[in-house]
């Protein structure tokens, strides 16, 4: 489309209020609008899959995004540090991208603003390995390292240590006369998008698979390259790998401002200090465009998806085993195939996610709408599943460029910078490869002021926890002779020792809150939701670091547990 | 390797009563319990209430607990505490059952088994609660642990949702703690708790019971913030317009127990609705030679009837084992 054809477009769209600009390949939109919706709307419309523009936002509105929840920590713990490389955001993106730095010898400090890694988008989804047939379409930077990223899973998984489950995917089709359309849709999966796994199976071979799927489905999509992996687990696994690795994660830190001086990043102001990098990863998630604007270098803009996914009984695990979805070739859902049933990788069921636009983007609230609409499409997918099995739900905001793509590129205005945003679905799976591309950039950049050598000390296996019930009899058996910790169970329900909290604790990553050993180890995960063992770990946490009770937090500084000894307990 | 007539799973009132009564029967016992002592939930109760109908006299529940472990000791019944069951396997002479401990795996060959495993609360997400996902959103048993336990006061101010005896309990016992308690709000039209500490936890202290209320939302980023109520109609749903704001740090729910029927589960047991194990009027679960008894059977009001049930199954487990031995 031409920039005349462009403003014809906005022109009738939002009643002469909103106007564009082209500068290379970025539409820059500018006016007033009253709605977000509205913002959306307008931006949505002109995003274009054959120019691949970028588009920025510059439209006014009194709905604009909400602005970031800042640490209440305050202090000068990175003050005048000159590091390499600058990764803002501890994410899948940025905690990937540290580790894949940590192959040079160079000095890397990721700033993570929460109290620990993945606490946003990528500790709130449903750890979906994707194939990428959903999404493939040829020249997107998605389709481009999904396929990569899907392969390198594997590998990745193992030396990081991460639970990770390959079982495939399976999207039903109820009529049987949209199979040669399907068939069809496969080859063009295989050929043109390189999907290669991808076929069609008829109701026999579906339900021998899946057993748990509707029989009324006469054929599926099958994608045996689907997989499920924990994407917190994954997350903190990178960033553990990184600090071996001589990376440093500074949590609770938050980027305040960025001052440039000729197009170069000089500094990096955080609550903690400002520090002067060499080079900067932007991988801010949903604020992304916020250091973007920062640094002086916008030139894409993002709208924000709330999605939300229910977590069944381990027992209901048996229903799905791999991933389950729904497709017709109506009511097409552009840039997700509306969530599904999976398996996780610890053996859940996972039901979802639905996407609805919002503004808040840490509003991580949820609402029984989104669990109604999706057990109500995904009861066609697998028929077996119940509201009743639900042992838990949450809610993660994804980050979006109008162009739905990935911006993974450096800076335009700003020579040290380089982006890694806009990165929605299936930002988990692409992340392995991404996180190559970004770090080799960085590293291409960081070569502009030195040599930069290969890291002969870099070890990438990075050994887990141990899961004890898991192991052998005879391996458990060995681990509680070693430490008898082992065999003190304090979450029932996951079968969780005192030894493997203790452990958590001492990892390379220690976040001592209730919520930190949660996803390091799992109590709490289960059924009763930590009824049982909230306290127990709250103790254990309390005597590990010499505090009282009352000074362990569930995750960031504000959110304790205890308001102290009861009346007349005296300390 | 270990071997008994009868293997009691769980010390608590029902474990207890089912040991001393298989033992009295002359059966061989061994007691498995997880926690480091035994008494259950009854550690935690320190008010007074039990033993009511079966000593008629008003006990708390540690005093409750004490007359059983005083006997349960006496008769030199083994037990291995702190020690977790995580496998059973069927045999042809009965199960082999495999539990963790400090000192490592335990095999137990038993001729009998008994379930005396408790239940479990109902959580805020098993009852659609939504919005933030602050801390400060405790089920009362957690919230009791804390005060009784740890010592520990985990709300100044609280709302509480459920009028099950565990929320009514805690009403009383964090107004003695000096915590203030806006009100307990019930989703049905009558209270679900019983009458007597509807009277002594909430009307002596002026605590309001909602009938027909519930909680619709929770807020707070980090600590709760207040929690949202609304009238019900009489499916339950909120009705629109009754939505009324509470500031407090606290939820604490008491929505319901559900019986801990994993182990039933692994052993093969028939779970019906509710989450019971199907048992005859011997207690005896589908699986021959796994009995059940207490809450894990079905959750009872009274712990009087809870021992009642132990000693049920105790009997009928040693009398089971003992004939097969012949």
């Amino acid at each position: 489309m031409s920039i005349s054809d462009i403003n014809k477009k906005l022109k009738k769209l939002s009643g002469g209020a909103v106007s564009a600009t082209i500068e290379g390949d970025v539409l820059r939109l500018t006016g007033k609008l009253d709605s977000w919706n509205e913002v959306l709307r307008v931006c949505g419309s002109v995003a274009d899959d054959r120019s691949r523009r970028h588009i920025v936002n510059d439209i006014e509105c009194p709905e604009a995004p909400s602005s970031m929840r800042l640490p209440a920590l305050c202090d000068s713990a990175l003050e005048g540090l000159h590091p390499d490389v600058l990764v803002i955001g501890g994410g899948i993106s940025g905690c990937s991208i540290a580790r894949e730095l940590t192959r040079w010898d160079a000095s890397v400090l990721l700033v993570e603003k929460e109290s620990d890694v993945a606490l946003q988008a990528s500790g709130r989804n449903d750890g979906e390995v994707h194939c990428g047939v959903d999404l493939a379409k040829k020249g997107l930077l998605k389709q481009k390292y999904v396929t990569a990223g899907n392969r390198r899973m594997d590998e990745v998984c193992r030396e990081l240590e991460v639970p990770y489950r390959r079982y495939g995917q399976l999207v039903g089709f109820k009529g049987a006369w949209q199979r040669p359309l399907a068939t069809l849709y496969a080859w063009y999966m295989r050929r043109v998008c390189g999907i290669s796994d991808t076929r069609i199976i008829g109701r026999d071979e579906l339900l021998k698979h899946e057993p748990g799927m509707n029989p009324e489905f006469s054929f599926a999509l099958y994608n045996p390259s689907s997989a499920c992996v924990c994407p917190y687990g994954l997350t903190i696994a990178y960033a553990e790998n990184a600090i071996m690795n001589g990376a440093s994660i500074s949590l609770d830190t938050a980027v305040t401002g960025i001052e440039t001086c000729d197009g170069r990043i000089v500094s990096v102001k955080t609550n903690r200090g400002t520090v002067y990098p060499r080079v900067v990863v932007n991988a801010a998630g949903v604020f992304a465009e916020d250091i973007a604007r920062m640094a002086g270098d916008r030139f894409y803009s993002l709208h924000y998806r709330r999605g939300t996914n229910s977590i069944l009984d381990k027992k209901r695990g048996c229903l799905v085993n791999g991933v389950a979805g729904i497709k017709g070739f109506k009511n097409k859902v552009k840039h997700t195939k509306g969530g599904g049933v999976l398996h996780t990788a610890h053996g859940n069921l996972l039901i979802g996610p639905d996407a609805v636009e919002t503004t808040e983007r840490e509003d991580f609230s949820t609402r029984q709408e989104s669990i109604d609409s999706v057990f109500e499409k995904q009861r066609v997918t697998v028929p077996g599943i119940s509201e009743r099995d639900i042992i838990t739900y949450f809610t993660g905001v994804r980050a979006c460029t109008f162009e739905e793509d990935f911006v993974i590129e450096k800076g335009r205005k700003v020579k040290n910078l380089v982006h890694c945003a806009g990165i929605q679905s299936p930002g988990l799976t692409t992340a392995p490869a991404a996180a190559l591309d970004v770090s080799r950039m960085a590293i291409e950049e960081l070569g502009e002021y030195r040599d930069v050598k290969k890291n002969g000390a870099f070890n990438p296996l990075r050994k887990g926890i141990p899961t004890v019930r898991e192991l052998p009899k005879e391996q458990r058996e060995a681990l509680i002779a070693q430490n008898p910790d082992y065999g003190v169970i304090v979450c029932r329900c996951e079968e969780i020792s005192k030894g493997e909290i203790l452990d958590a604790l001492r990892s390379p990553l220690c976040v001592p809150t209730v919520d930190g050993i949660k996803k390091r180890v799992r109590p709490g995960m289960g059924r009763c939701q930590g009824g049982f063992c909230l306290p127990l770990v709250t103790r254990i946490i309390a005597d590990f670091l010499g505090v009282p009770v009352s000074e362990v937090k569930k995750g960031s500084d504000g959110t304790f547990i205890s308001f102290g000894p009861v009346k007349g307990e005296k300390r | 390797m270990k071997r008994c007539d009868v293997l009691v799973i769980g010390g608590g009132p029902a474990g207890l009563a089912a040991a001393i009564s298989a033992k009295n029967s002359g059966a061989d016992v061994l007691l498995i319990e997880r926690e480091g002592a035994l008494g259950g939930i009854l550690k935690q109760c320190i008010h007074d209430g039990f033993g009511l109908v079966r000593f008629k006299e008003k006990l708390s529940g540690p005093e409750y607990a004490a007359r059983f472990t005083d006997e349960f000791y006496s008769l030199a019944i083994d037990a291995l505490t702190l020690t977790f069951v995580t496998d059973i396997e069927r045999t042809d002479t009965g199960f082999n059952v495999f539990a963790v401990s400090r000192s490592g795996i335990e095999q137990i060959e038993a001729k009998t088994i008994v379930l005396a495993t408790g239940c479990r609360e109902r959580t805020a997400k098993q009852v659609g609660i939504h919005g933030t996902r602050p801390a400060g959103v405790f089920t009362a048993g957690t919230a009791q642990y804390f005060v009784n336990i740890l010592g520990e006061l985990p709300t100044r101010r609280c709302v509480i949702l459920g009028s099950g005896d565990i929320g009514l309990i805690m009403a009383r016992r964090l107004t003695l703690e000096g915590a203030s308690v806006e009100g307990v709000y019930e989703i049905k039209p009558e209270p679900s708790g019983l009458r007597r500490n509807i009277y002594q936890c909430l009307d002596d202290f002026d605590i309001p019971l909602h009938l027909s209320h519930t909680v619709t939302r929770v807020f707070g980023a980090e600590r709760l913030t207040g929690v949202e109520v609304a009238a019900v109609d009489e499916n339950m749903r909120p009705v629109a317009g009754t939505e009324r704001r509470i500031d407090c740090d606290a939820l604490i729910l008491s929505v319901g127990l559900i019986p801990e029927n994993e182990l039933a589960e692994l052993v093969g047991a028939k779970i019906e609705r509710g989450n019971c194990p199907s048992c005859g009027d011997d207690q005896m679960t589908t699986v021959p030679g796994v009995f059940s008894c207490g809450n894990c059977l079905r959750v009872f009001d009274l712990v009087d009837h809870v021992t009642e049930s132990g000693e049920a199954a105790g009997k009928n487990a040693a009398t089971y084992a003992l004939k097969e031995l012949e």
